[in-house]
């Protein structure tokens, strides 16, 4: 069974084949400038890309006609209470055309993925959209009644490799507790229990362990004497907390290699910054664990970071460990984790579920 | 041995007599907010506090010189190990013109030291574990921006004096030869990990960590910021909103939490609450028995919370993986000081020497 990939990024479009699970053929789509130049909403840019979709199809040897499943990228849809995959629906693309929950690139992928269904009659989905929401009722509270934890995280990738953790673990998803840990850009640390991400840090803006470029959790009366002092605009504020704090705002880099290298050359202010970033990642680990009452089948550390066999990873494994084996699923394949998901309702391993009956309004 | 303790607060000073570890006598000294006014200063206060102090010395007909030790709480001093120290020239002068947080506990060793002076034998007087203790290590000082440093702000001393007791009579081996995570659930909550007696790091209750009955803990930073630019509050109106009217109190209304159990016998959304504050003290916890690799002798939930047996259940069923749970309701403030001074006197402990170079501070 062969399956389309759509993940559409902000200046390209990722595409790939699958048979089944074996990559037949994927590229990445740079779009210039001058060619998204001439569209005003993003999701007007939706013709353009899939016909530049069509053209890789057709140089990848792979007619339409031949596909049993187009599967795209989840975008900013209202929060979705399950994770998995999902049929695209009207009231999906009505959404995503409107922009109701914010405009992003990833918006376009059910949309284009959605053009094959409507020419070739091919059954399109999106799998594991940002916006998926397991929350339990007691992570929603923050401390304050003024905010709610939210549930915004990396859920493709730790879905795909708490999956691919679980089955090497022997079991299935559902019957395990996991905790994944994502680290990339952001790190997003999730209580995975029984298929269900009941809990995880608000990686983007909210909490968590400080990342190469966010600054995670922060001191709350000192924040606030910062934001009064007068010294930093909003914007400015924001940026601290996402895009230029954490290791950016200590060593000026996001680069873990760079950092690396640093520490090699015997630098001990990246060793410092460094350790303190996987020790607050460890803790939040520990955190989770708490919330699966210390029950944990497995600790999976996925995500860029996760290639760091020489600190990184011994560091967190070393302080984790007694609560669960460790296992490391490196990188984060997005293209494979959209196609096993179309893959897993084509083979009957899972129904697809519906938009409008899944939505949290 | 008698050991005369000194805890003075904002408007009463605290006091007690120990007879070695046996509390003999206790009292709150309430001072009337308009004798207070009388003074400019709050070191001015002192005379009319050890005068009080006097009076209940002799009501206890205990004279001066028939005390060993004066067990004074420890003020807010320069950031310092933990342990006893011998108060000295160096620490009164530093109280006296060097504090850099006018707070009553200053008062302690000052008035310790004036009473001291006034025996007709030498009375030493002992200052353990104040609220600056600070053995933080480099790693957990970074937040998360250049800007913010991780503050060491805890429950120190009822902390260690929990510590020590679980260590000796659970244990049976001394504190400095355990791992422990120690929650002290109060009006804040702390939540430290104590390797080998060395607390290395620790939520600052104002800034971080599991709401409590009157505060937020942590909040996710996006929103707060958002707030603090919104206009709608002043600084100090935020801050008192997530410190002192934040948690328990925001989410029902009381920082009661015999009230709050009340309340969830017909609100299961007060239930709901309650456990959401246990579910972020027992994570609180877990973060901190990762932060010790993992090498936990045992878990202690302390402090006033820790009288509710069914709370302390919530906490335990999602940390008793981790560690055993040992509960010591309550707090120890009293007996900290006294004990602290009586373990130098008995010699289980050397007394620790202040120093203090007044080049440092402007």
């Amino acid at each position: 069974m062969k399956i389309l990939v759509i993940n559409p990024g902000s200046t390209s479009t990722k595409v790939a084949v699958f048979e089944d699970d074996e990559l037949l053929a994927s590229k990445t789509l740079r779009h210039s400038s001058e060619e998204l130049a001439p569209f005003k909403r993003l999701t007007d840019q939706f013709a353009f890309r899939t016909k530049i979709i069509e053209a890789f199809l057709q140089e990848a040897g792979v007619p339409p006609e031949e596909l049993s499943a187009v599967v795209g990228r989840g975008g900013l849809l209202d929060p979705i209470s399950s994770g998995g995959t999902y049929k695209v629906t009207d009231d999906m693309l009505e959404d995503l055309m409107s922009g109701k929950n914010g405009e992003h690139a990833s918006n376009l992928g059910a949309l284009i993925a959605y053009q094959f269904t409507r020419e070739f009659g091919i059954p399109s989905f999106i799998v594991d959209s940002v916006v998926v929401d397991e929350l339990e009722p007691l992570a929603r509270y923050s401390g304050h009644p003024m905010f709610k934890r939210r549930s915004i995280f990396h859920a493709l990738n730790q879905k795909a490799t708490a999956r691919a953790a679980a089955k090497e673990l022997g079991k299935a998803y559902e019957d395990v507790n996991l905790i994944v840990v994502h680290m990339g850009g952001g790190i997003s640390v999730g209580a995975h229990k029984r298929g269900r991400v009941v809990n995880v840090n608000n990686a983007l803006d909210g909490d968590g362990p400080f990342t190469p470029e966010r600054s995670g959790t922060l001191p709350l009366t000192q924040l606030i004497d910062l934001c009064y002092s007068g010294r930093y605009t909003l914007d400015q504020m924001k940026k601290k907390i996402k895009g230029q704090g954490g290791m950016v705002d200590y060593l000026g880099t996001n680069d873990g290699m760079e950092v690396s290298k640093r520490i090699d050359q015997g630098d001990q202010e990246a060793l410092l910054v460094y350790r303190a970033m996987a020790y607050q990642t460890a803790k939040w680990i520990g955190k989770m664990a708490a919330v699966l009452s210390g029950e944990v089948d497995g600790i999976v550390l996925t995500g860029g970071l996760a290639y760091d066999e020489d600190r990184m990873v011994p560091w967190i494994r070393e302080m984790v460990e007694f609560i669960a084996p460790v296992l490391v699923f490196p990188g984060g394949d997005e293209e494979r984790a959209l196609a096993m998901g179309g893959l897993r309702v084509l083979r009957g391993e899972e129904t697809p579920k519906i938009y409008s009956e899944m939505r949290i309004s | 041995m008698k050991i005369l303790v000194i805890n003075p607060g904002s408007s009463s000073t605290k006091v007690a007599l120990f007879e070695d570890r046996d509390r003999i006598s206790q009292e709150n000294l309430s001072h009337p907010a308009e004798e207070l006014d009388r003074y400019e200063t709050l070191m001015d206060q002192r005379e009319l506090r050890e005068r009080a102090i006097m009076d209940f010395l002799a009501t206890n007909r205990v004279s001066l010189d028939q005390l060993d030790a004066i067990a004074a709480r420890g003020g807010i001093l320069p950031p310092l190990e933990s342990g006893t120290y011998l108060a000295n020239q160096a620490m009164e002068d530093f109280l006296l013109h060097h504090a850099r947080v006018q707070h009553a506990s200053n008062l302690a060793a000052v008035i310790g030291l004036d009473m001291a002076r006034k025996a007709s034998k030498p009375i030493p007087v002992y200052v353990t574990d104040p609220v600056s203790v600070d053995e933080m290590d480099p790693v957990a000082r970074i937040s998360g921006i250049k800007d913010l440093e991780r503050k060491c702000l805890s429950h120190i001393s009822n902390m260690r004096v929990v510590g020590i007791k679980v260590a000796e009579e659970e244990l049976k081996r001394p504190f400095n030869e355990t791992n422990m995570v120690i929650a002290h659930l109060g009006g804040g909550i702390s939540v430290a990990p104590f390797e080998r007696g060395r607390m290395f790091d620790v939520n600052n209750a104002n800034d971080e960590g599991p709401f409590s009955v009157e505060r937020s803990g942590e909040l996710p930073v996006g929103d707060v910021v958002k707030v603090a630019y919104s206009g709608q509050y002043t600084k100090d109106q935020l801050k008192k909103t997530f410190v002192g009217k934040g948690g328990l109190v925001a989410y029902l209304g009381t920082n009661d939490l015999r009230e709050a159990f009340k309340m969830a016998q017909e609100d299961p959304k007060a239930l709901e609450v309650i456990e959401a504050m246990a579910y972020q003290i027992a994570q609180e916890i877990g973060a901190m028995c990762v932060a010790l690799k993992g090498r936990v002798d045992c878990i202690v939930i302390t402090g006033g919370m820790a009288h509710s047996d069914r709370f302390v259940q919530m906490i335990q069923s999602r940390v008793g993986r981790f560690a055993r749970v040992f509960t010591v309701p309550g707090e120890m403030e009293m007996e900290a000081l006294a004990y602290g001074a009586l373990r130098v006197m008995t010699g289980q402990e050397a007394a620790k020497e202040f120093t203090f170079s007044a080049g440092g501070s402007n």
